[in-house]
């Protein structure tokens, strides 16, 4: 069986930066193993495989995201990759898609150049800043905030979020958590980078869920709803981010590095079945 | 500017098992910061480009091997995969590839669905494992050899099965990371003489998939064992890789098979992108 294949940057206008993901269309679904084996074989942050969600008068397609190792509930940078793919090069006509993931319902919309998520918020509580955090980010902490799963360091600007360099042993075993740096940007509204050494990820190039707690934060500081963010990672990535009540709205562009097919049964070479 | 790129599984005939690279033919070469974006792009542990050579009647090709950090002096599965798409997708017709490397001249010859690559012998010397070696292996070896790898000879295939090392304490051995190996058992009437695995912590690679320069010394201790100077040999990581190997003299031959996962078109510069 052959399959497209997309690779795309998300949360970027140039290839080789922002987040990429894979992107495979499927006319159904294929067993969870076929589909965790071509996303490890892709080795990218995410493969975002979706499927027309047929006898659903509320979604247009069935979306699921899964990295080299698991399946995932909830993957920004695969929707905003996967909704290009769809308005770019499959064909897809209208301004909005509804997506049905396992997490519920995700719009993504076509706002001018910009293609835009709709994500709950995440509350944020005051937290007491963790014994020696300081040096584990080589850098000072002056607010500290948690939500279930991450934790949001406040840095005084932006060239001290450049110079962070996380501890991973010290993210992992004492925080335990996605650990969010962020600081007024010299040329955006905020300044942010990401690191989940927890769960493997030293540094995510850029982050839709860290958004999520990040977009309110400077929405209630600096009193305004509308906040361009910048993820400052080594790639870099550009947000234009909304707060809407209790949901946040991520936008973003994306753009093409590779168009492919994929051979699931191999091509040459394989064995005979 | 669009190239064409190969995802290739070398050293098995199973998609998604054997050492995956991405291979991109190109015209002539690309600007050193370009290629390596291109691999740290791929996120594969190698990708090799080759062009061919102008003016030289000794070699066919110039090939260069980039992780997703840096270019690398010598990649086999890279270059197994290189020879498989010019022989399965390119039309090359010849009985051999001559490649040009940074680490010499490497020779790719193709032996019905196999292809074979040409290694010097790395051969194993005894010494005594360094202290609480047995305790990071989780199992005493059998016998300890010092190449540029190191060289843990276990007791059984189950045993490099499973073995889980500390991976801190393999980082900090003073050599190209460890091979553990035993003899092969029977299985489904197929013999295979040797298995490995192969751990490089220090390179930043816990666990190779498949590995052809381990096997510049992992041949020669098995074919001095077991008699014989023709070996089938198998990588048993998690993924898989089948060698079919011959000690010729201070020579080994490698050779094994490769599948076609992926074939594309990559956009250097930007493809579509989300217009206004």
């Amino acid at each position: 069986m052959d399959l497209t294949i997309y690779h795309v940057d998300a949360f970027t206008d140039r290839v080789f930066t922002g987040n990429p993901a894979a992107v495979v269309p499927l006319a159904e679904w294929l067993p969870n193993d076929q589909l965790q084996a071509i996303a490890r074989e892709n080795n990218l942050g995410a493969t975002g495989f979706f499927v027309p969600a047929a006898d659903d008068a509320d979604h247009d397609f069935h979306i699921r995201w899964f990295t080299p190792s698991v399946e995932i509930e909830l993957c920004g940078h695969a929707t905003l990759a996967s909704t290009a793919v769809l308005m770019q090069a499959r064909g897809w006509d209208r301004d909005e898609i509804r997506f049905r993931a396992k997490a519920g319902s995700l719009i993504a919309r076509k706002r001018g150049a910009l293609l835009e998520l709709n994500f709950p918020a995440k509350g944020r509580s005051a937290g007491t800043t963790p014994e020696g955090l300081d040096e584990a980010l080589a850098a000072t902490v002056i607010d500290y905030y948690e939500t279930p799963g991450f934790k949001l360091a406040v840095l005084e600007n932006e060239a001290a979020v450049r110079g962070a360099r996380p501890d991973p042993e010290f993210l992992t075993n004492t925080v335990n958590a996605g650990v969010i740096v962020t600081a007024p940007g010299d040329d955006a509204d905020c300044v942010s980078r990401f690191f989940a050494p927890y769960i493997g990820i030293l540094e995510d190039p850029v982050t839709g869920s860290a958004h999520c707690m990040l977009v309110p934060y400077w929405a209630d500081r600096l009193g305004k709803t509308e906040i361009h963010a910048r993820q400052i990672s080594a790639r870099g990535g550009s947000l234009h981010c909304r707060v809407d009540g209790d949901r946040v709205l991520l936008a973003g562009q994306a753009v093409l590095y590779m168009t492919g097919i994929v051979r699931v049964e191999g091509g040459w070479g394989a064995r005979a079945a | 500017m669009e190239l064409t790129i190969y995802q290739v599984d070398a050293f098995t005939d199973r998609v998604f098992a054997g050492n995956p690279a991405a291979v991109m033919p190109l015209s002539e070469w690309l600007p050193d910061d370009v290629l390596q974006a291109i691999a740290l792009e791929n996120n594969l542990s190698e990708t090799a480009f080759f062009v061919p050579t102008q003016d030289d009647p000794n070699h066919d090709f110039h090939l260069r091997w980039f992780t997703p950090a840096i270019e690398v002096d010598l990649c086999g599965h890279a270059t197994l995969a290189s020879a498989a798409v010019l022989y399965r997708e390119l039309g090359w017709a010849h009985d051999e590839i001559r490649f040009k490397a940074l680490a010499g001249d490497l020779i790719v010859r193709r032996r019905k669905d196999l292809f074979e690559l040409d290694f010097p012998v790395r051969a194993p010397v005894a010494e005594e494992p360094p202290a609480g070696f047995a305790e990071a292996l989780g199992t005493k070896p059998v016998e300890f050899y010092k190449a540029k790898k190191f060289m843990a000879v276990l007791e059984s295939e189950a045993a490099v099965k499973s073995v889980q090392p500390d991976m801190d304490f393999i980082a900090g051995m003073t050599g190209d990371g460890l091979i553990v190996t035993a003899r092969g058992s029977a299985e489904e009437g197929e013999s295979v003489d040797c298995v490995s695995r192969y751990f490089a912590p220090h390179a930043g690679i816990p666990e190779d998939p498949v590995t052809g320069s381990a096997h510049c010394t992992i041949i020669p201790y098995w074919a001095e064992k077991l008699g014989r100077k023709e070996l089938y040999v198998r990588q048993i990581s998690a993924r898989g890789g089948d060698l079919y190997c011959t000690l010729v003299d201070d020579r080994v031959l490698i050779a094994g098979q490769a599948v076609l996962y992926m074939k594309g078109i990559v956009h250097v510069g930007n493809g579509w992108s989300v217009p206004d």
